[in-house]
């Protein structure tokens, strides 16, 4: 079972011959690949490729859009064993629990700052308030939004910038203690420098969780990335090597040649 | 061309102005109107007749020719009905707009649809034919009451409830469903927790007008238990009185001006009366929402 080629990090997600369609219409076929931990791993490819059904295949969120249709398999390093996201026992929610997802656009819920990090917590995970008071305090902080709150935590989440709201998104992810963090085009709609603040933030959290980031940045990729995937019309997908990415016009040519 | 947009858009303008006005004209007009008619009725033995206003809230003692009872009743009648069909309407919403699929959601949203094309003497009728069959075969000592009238009531209202949840929770962006299932809510938990508290405004709009229709539906409740001089509801199989069978009775058969002018008077207070139940559902909607947004109340 164990991946038996030696790679510098151990695999966390291991996906075979997988194959999502909806409506019938294949979006990605007979894809294989293996997502080292930590990263950030990067999935480029060009719009439409695949690359965010990719993504939430890995945690099943595909399941909530109509007419999906999903083969093949998805393994995942939780808790240090090989668990199968589309096994019959495996509930979807509880997938998605340890799989944290943050989107393109900063989907903040149409509450309060604090309630946006508190709401999932106590639903999802039927936490007492006293708990998860400090579990809020601490997901603020490990994305540096708590100096910026922490005096109107009960105001309208809609009343921070898209910088921050997009950090709230990331808060909220991590509160809920995942060890997978997906993160679909996570800066896509942000300004230079909230841009900035999120890859400082993805740079320190490489070392606590397995980071898979979908992005169109060809210098965000080769900032922060570890690892570079390629997607080709959802059916191929390359590995980039390291001294590729690493080089600004090596990593440019070779995304000339492969989309 | 520029000109010719720019007249086009002049007059749309002020045509909205102008259907604006009239809109909050027609209130006031009705609003100064009813005041000016019920003028002359205006006082204590209005509302109690000559019995004394403590005794009757208080004590229960009966009240002749003041329309004391007759508020009792429709409030007594407009609580009981929604709260049959909010929970009905609401959940009825939320199965239309979440889990009905395929054939059995068309058949199911053509029913209500039906049902709300239905007028409220029929639904009397029904409630009436209803009785009878209780009588011949249940219960032979049945009668028309509270209860039946608050019955037949709900079922007029509830088509409201069912589209205005059904469309407003339809109407959410989808985004919603796919944030709170990314953070490991269950269907069911994004429903009940993010998807119904988001169309609350919306449901409210559906009990605004659930209660307003309630309170002023006269066919309904004439042919269910409605009766002049019941007195105040003492239970919920029993007949009471209402407001605007009141107002229906005095005016078809007034035999003085100043019946006449009570008619008014009572449906200035029906008026009112459901202005302020309409303010307790708003309030309660706004503190059901603070709750919602920040997790505890002020």
């Amino acid at each position: 079972m164990e991946n038996r080629t030696p790679e510098l990090n151990p695999t966390a997600i291991r996906i075979e011959n997988l194959s999502i369609s909806f409506d019938g219409r294949h979006v990605v076929s007979g894809l294989n690949l293996k997502i080292p931990q930590g990263g950030p791993t990067f999935l480029l490819g060009r719009s439409g490729s695949g690359k965010t059904t990719l993504l939430r295949a890995i945690n099943r969120l595909n399941e909530c859009l109509p007419g999906c249709e999903t083969n093949g398999s998805v393994s995942l390093k939780l808790d240090g064993e090989w668990q199968e996201a589309y096994a019959p026992g495996m509930h979807a929610e509880d997938l998605r629990r340890r799989v944290g997802m943050v989107f393109q656009t900063p989907n903040v819920l149409p509450l309060s700052i604090e309630r946006n990090i508190s709401l999932p917590l106590e639903v999802a995970l039927s936490m007492p308030r006293a708990e998860s008071n400090a579990r809020v305090e601490q997901a603020l902080r490990d994305v540096h939004l708590w100096d910026e709150v922490k005096d109107r935590l009960t105001a309208p989440s809609i009343s921070l910038s898209g910088g921050q709201q997009q950090r709230l998104c990331l808060a909220r992810a991590l509160a809920l203690q995942p060890q997978i963090l997906l993160l679909d085009e996570p800066t896509a709609s942000l300004d230079f420098k909230a841009a900035q603040q999120i890859e400082e933030l993805l740079d320190e959290l490489k070392a606590r969780y397995t980071l898979v980031v979908v992005s169109h940045s060809l210098g965000q990729a080769h900032r922060i990335a570890e690892h570079v995937f390629v997607l080709r019309d959802g059916n191929r997908i390359d590995a980039l090597p390291r001294q590729t990415f690493k080089d600004k016009d090596m990593l440019l040519a070779a995304m000339d040649e492969l989309i | 061309m520029t000109s010719k947009s720019s007249f086009i858009d002049k007059t749309a303008m002020a045509g909205s102005w102008l259907s604006t006005l009239l809109t909050m004209a027609v209130p006031a007009v009705l609003l100064a109107f009813l005041l000016h008619r019920s003028m002359p009725a205006w006082s204590v033995s209005l509302f109690f007749g000559e019995t004394p206003p403590l005794d009757a809230m208080l004590h229960g003692e009966p009240v002749f020719d003041g329309i004391w009872p007759a508020c009792v009743g429709t409030v007594a009648l407009v609580a009981l009905s929604t709260l049959i069909a909010i929970p009905l309407g609401v959940a009825s919403g939320i199965y239309l707009a979440e889990y009905a699929h395929g054939r059995l959601g068309t058949l199911f949203s053509f029913c209500v649809d039906m049902l709300a094309g239905i007028p409220s003497v029929l639904i009397g009728l029904f409630g009436f034919s209803l009785l009878l069959l209780i009588r011949k075969t249940v219960a032979p000592d049945a009668n028309t009451g509270l209860l039946l009238s608050a019955l037949c009531l709900a079922i007029l209202v509830l088509p409201y409830l069912v589209s205005t949840t059904r469309m407003s929770i339809a109407g959410l962006p989808s985004e919603l469903r796919l944030t709170g299932a990314s953070l490991g809510l269950s269907h069911n938990q994004v429903v009940g927790r993010i998807l119904l508290p988001s169309a609350m405004p919306g449901i409210f709009s559906g009990v605004i007008l659930a209660i307003g229709r309630a309170a002023e539906d006269t066919a309904v409740i004439l042919l269910t238990g409605a009766v002049a001089n019941a007195g105040t509801p003492g239970s919920l199989t029993g007949n009471y009185e209402a407001l605007p069978f009141f107002i229906f009775y005095l005016s078809a058969e007034h035999q003085s001006p100043e019946e006449l002018a009570q008619a008014f008077a009572a449906a200035l207070v029906l008026l009112c009366l459901t202005g302020v139940m309409l303010g307790f559902a708003r309030l309660l909607q706004a503190r059901l929402d603070q709750k919602w947004k920040t997790g505890h109340l002020n």
